[in-house]
């Protein structure tokens, strides 16, 4: 057969247009006189145009309940340090973070109740829905997320009305003061437990606040 | 290959919408990837149904969901979702065929069962649709199909995606559209074997 049908193994090659010039131009010499081969390259090339039109199709049954219950025990929670004696460094750290009541306002505005509150309201407590990350990811995947929200709330801050876009970006400004202060204080006492326990809240806030925001986005 | 299309109702929705719920699942939000699960179950099934057949392709489609979720964080945006999705989900299933593979008897009927359909010609009461003649290819044929003449990758990705030669991605894929031609082809009586 292949020595009647030398190019047969080439054939989807040839289809493909991978053949190198000369081997191509033999085998269009060898197409002109065999008619299985001008066949056979007519079947493959459908077979391939008829693969690429090849329709997706959803699965029989809804698959995400089992993702869901998958995913729900693979995530984690933030963590967060039990309360400890201040010293002054850490007094001064703490007050930074004090700042962060500004976001109060801004979450009040996410929530789209009404005028956003201009001053502060309430000191921010711990929430009881706690911000959890996939389980195999760490500070890297927290900047990652913020990277990915700011992104997203910068493309699309004018799907979000003016005042409230005023406010979030000032309590972002505060929150990201706050987390600088408590950093620099953490630089000096890097062993301290309450200020790694305020760090974290405060920037679990701020992707929550964040969070909300692109909730908005995605339901403008 | 293709990213998922962005939606274009709207000038503001330029850029995909993907953008916004990956940047919340990313942060932890398992409703925006339940979004995220919904806009792409479709193509990741299929991609699944056809490298690792109808039996397995439902669990396999989970753990690819699981897998992205826990890489979620190792997404940067600098390709689209839809992309980074699925090359997640040719890797993952390219390791678990490999894996399953392992498992297999080396003798596999479903192949000379699809050899004897071609060998004998093909009548049009025994032509079958694409998907299920692909699915009686055999496997290594059919995973090399499926990656490029379905999901257009090339035969150097495929390479070095399964450690093969380029030549052996070829000369599988050629032996893949052999075995399917009959199938599409009832007509097909003067048929050549390869």
């Amino acid at each position: 057969m292949t020595n009647r049908h030398p190019w047969m193994a080439r054939l989807s090659e040839y289809v493909d247009g991978e053949l190198p010039a000369d081997e191509r131009l033999a085998l269009e010499r060898h197409l002109e006189t065999c008619a299985d081969c001008r066949a056979t390259v007519t079947q493959l090339g459908r077979v391939r145009d008829l693969a690429g039109t090849l329709a997706d199709r959803e699965p029989p049954r809804d698959l995400w309940p089992g993702i869901e219950a998958r995913i729900g025990g693979a995530a984690r929670v933030l963590p967060f340090g039990r309360r400890w004696t201040l010293t002054m460094p850490q007094l001064a750290a703490a007050a930074a973070l004090m700042i962060v009541v500004g976001a109060g306002g801004a979450a009040l505005a996410l929530r789209g109740t009404g005028t956003p509150v201009a001053g502060p309201v309430a000191v921010v407590a711990p929430s009881g829905d706690p911000t959890v990350i996939p389980a195999t990811a760490g500070a890297a995947s927290y900047d990652q997320a913020v990277t990915s929200l700011g992104r997203v709330l910068t493309e699309h801050r004018d799907r979000l009305d003016p005042a409230t876009v005023r406010v979030l970006e000032q309590s972002l400004q505060t929150i990201d003061r706050a987390i600088a202060r408590a950093q620099e204080a953490l630089a000096t006492d890097p062993n301290d437990a309450y200020l790694s326990a305020h760090l974290a809240e405060t920037m679990r806030q701020k992707l929550n606040l964040m969070r909300r925001a692109a909730a908005l986005v995605a339901a403008s | 290959m293709d990213d998922p299309t962005p939606a274009v109702d709207s000038p503001k929705r330029a850029v995909p919408d993907d953008a916004v719920d990956v940047a919340l699942a990313q942060s932890g939000d398992t409703q925006a990837f339940e979004r995220l699960y919904r806009a792409h179950v479709s193509r990741v099934f299929s991609l699944a149904r056809r490298m690792m057949g109808p039996e397995t392709a439902e669990e396999a489609t989970q753990d690819v969901f699981v897998r992205a979720w826990e890489k979620l964080g190792s997404f940067r945006g600098e390709a689209a979702f839809g992309t980074w999705l699925h090359r997640l989900a040719v890797n993952l299933l390219l390791s678990q065929r490999a894996r399953r593979g392992r498992d297999l008897a080396r003798h596999d009927p479903t192949e000379d069962a699809l050899e004897r359909r071609a060998s004998r010609g093909t009548r049009p009461e025994l032509a079958m649709d694409l998907e299920t003649a692909i699915g009686r290819l055999p496997d290594g044929a059919r995973q090399i199909f499926v990656l490029h003449d379905i999901e257009g990758y090339k035969h150097e990705e495929i390479g070095d995606s399964l450690g093969i030669a380029v030549g052996t991605s070829k000369a599988q894929l050629h032996r893949a559209r052999m075995l399917l031609r009959s199938h599409l082809e009832p007509q097909t009586e003067d048929r050549i074997g390869p």
